[in-house]
């Protein structure tokens, strides 16, 4: 299978079995469309030479396996081995964001903290769990972590140390609402977190309108310069700036700019996962949404043109040097290789399921229960997501959140279109930066 | 007339295992297998260039 797409006077040829990326001129581009992909496009105006060319260069590239290539159909070896864990550290938050999945914190239950007992009874079962895996990760999320961070602490020093008698490494990241950034905090993670995701939704309008307090008044002013100073001290270890996008700001390549005028320079922005009617992405939006994400394409090249680029996460693409097929077709391994871990102990396929009793597995306590839910998650993979073999960016996307497509079909390999639609417009624009980025070498 | 502006590179192994989780849930930052590179190759590079 091949997709063939304009982006502005760019012709691109994107060859899924292969994963290779050709730009051609818009007579072949025009003559794929029609012949390869059966779009309705006039190739009426094509003289027999340009045909001729077209059919050449094709046969040159099939040759050598870049197009047209046979899509393997080999599904994954899944292990039963266990790589990552998402420790719900505090299920509670000192935030009130009205699009929070999580209940505000709660997760539809009582607000409560991790025990370091609790903490370390996971740092455990994930080393017995691991195999021959050498390097794990352990991700903190909530609520807000850091309204717990002293068990946060002192379970990063454990599982430091009981990782080294195991012969494991552990990659630690944290996901917080900066609003508890203290120069402890930011000391410590420099010290001791690969990755650190921190909240802003961009604008102070926009982030006050949703992101509130616990008495309602918005908390821009609270956070933005914590999150300045956190980057300054950062160096070159990873982070994130991450914002979310609703239904109020279709607009939002102004919220990622202004993000990066803050001298952020790693930043991501999420569509909203929510049902409330008023922030819910909906399908009428999808043509806002993708001129959107073409003019913070543009934006974004014109930076690294004028040498004030930033990196925006969905932007980023490897087709070198990408996974191998394998990873392509297991994508997340949720339920399977990686496991959320409630304040009780209690074990889910993901954090995204953590308030639904009816996917509880078992505990870090007891080891996993329902290897029913497991087997399904299991078995799961590119190739059990029907709607997506014909999709091109299936090798790239993976078949979607599974979180994301029970809550809105029903099935976790039920893919949610209006989410597809969005990947797919990303994929472009990330397509194209780097073909720019190859042609004017930066 | 076309131009190739990317392939991805020969595979000495695959399905290793080394490659982090890829959760792609937007509640985190979500990744996908697309923008994630593979830990043996770009470990190998780093060796390669040093």
């Amino acid at each position: 299978m091949i997709h063939v797409f304009n982006y502005k006077d760019k012709n691109y040829i994107y060859d899924v079995g292969s994963g290779s990326l050709h730009e051609s001129d818009k007579p072949t581009a025009d003559y794929l469309k029609a012949k390869a992909e059966g779009q309705a496009v006039d190739i009426t105006y094509l003289t027999d030479e340009q045909i001729q060319e077209a059919i050449q260069d094709c046969e040159a590239l099939k040759a050598q396996g870049l197009l047209f290539k046979d899509e393997i159909k080999t599904y994954p070896m899944k292990s039963n081995e266990i790589k990552a864990l998402c420790i719900h550290i505090c299920h509670d938050c000192n935030f009130r964001c009205r699009y929070c999945f999580a209940d505000e914190g709660a997760y539809c239950s009582t607000r409560e903290a991790m025990s370091f007992e609790t903490a370390k009874a996971a740092v455990d079962f994930l080393i017995a769990n691991s195999g021959k895996r050498k390097v794990l990760e352990m991700d903190f999320f909530g609520g807000e972590p850091l309204m717990n961070f002293d068990v946060l602490k002192q379970t990063v020093y454990y599982a430091k140390e009981a990782g080294a008698k195991a012969g494991k490494k552990f990659l630690f990241t944290t996901t917080t609402n900066a609003l508890l950034l203290s120069d402890e905090v930011i000391e410590f993670f420099n010290a001791e977190m690969e990755n650190v995701v921190l909240s802003l939704d961009g604008r102070k309008e926009v982030h006050d309108a949703i992101r509130k307090s616990i008495n309602g008044k918005g908390t821009f002013d609270l956070i933005i310069d914590k999150i300045k100073k956190f980057i300054s001290l950062r160096g070159d270890k990873s982070y994130y700036v991450r914002g979310t996008f609703t239904a109020k700001n279709l607009d939002f390549s102004k919220d990622v700019l202004f993000i990066a005028e803050q001298g952020v320079d790693s930043i991501s922005m999420e569509p909203v996962v929510t049902d409330i009617d008023d922030l819910q992405i909906k399908k009428e939006h999808l043509p806002a949404i993708e001129r959107e994400y073409e003019t913070l394409c543009e934006a974004y090249l014109q930076k690294h043109a004028e040498g004030k680029g930033f990196n925006f996460f969905h932007f980023n693409i490897d087709l070198e040097g990408g996974v191998c097929l394998s990873k392509r077709v297991s994508a997340c391994g949720a339920g399977n290789e990686y496991f959320s871990v409630v304040p009780n102990g209690d074990l889910y396929p993901c954090h995204q399921f953590a308030s639904d009793k009816e996917f509880r597995m078992g505990s870090v306590f007891t080891g996993i229960e329902r290897t029913d839910i497991r087997e399904k998650f299991k078995t799961s993979c590119l190739f059990t997501r029907k709607k997506c073999e014909n999709c091109f960016a299936k090798f790239i996307c993976s078949g979607g959140c599974s979180a994301n497509n029970y809550h809105f079909n029903g099935d976790i390999d039920e893919p949610y279109e209006t989410t597809c639609a969005m990947m797919k417009k990303r994929v472009e624009c990330a397509m194209h930066i780097l073909a720019e980025k190859k042609a004017k070498n930066f | 007339m076309i131009k190739t502006i990317a392939k991805p590179a020969e595979r000495k192994v695959t399905a290793c295992g080394e490659c982090r989780s890829t959760c792609q849930s937007a509640c985190k930052t979500s990744c996908t297998v697309g923008n994630q590179s593979c830990e043996r190759i770009t470990r190998e590079e780093k060796i390669e260039r040093k």
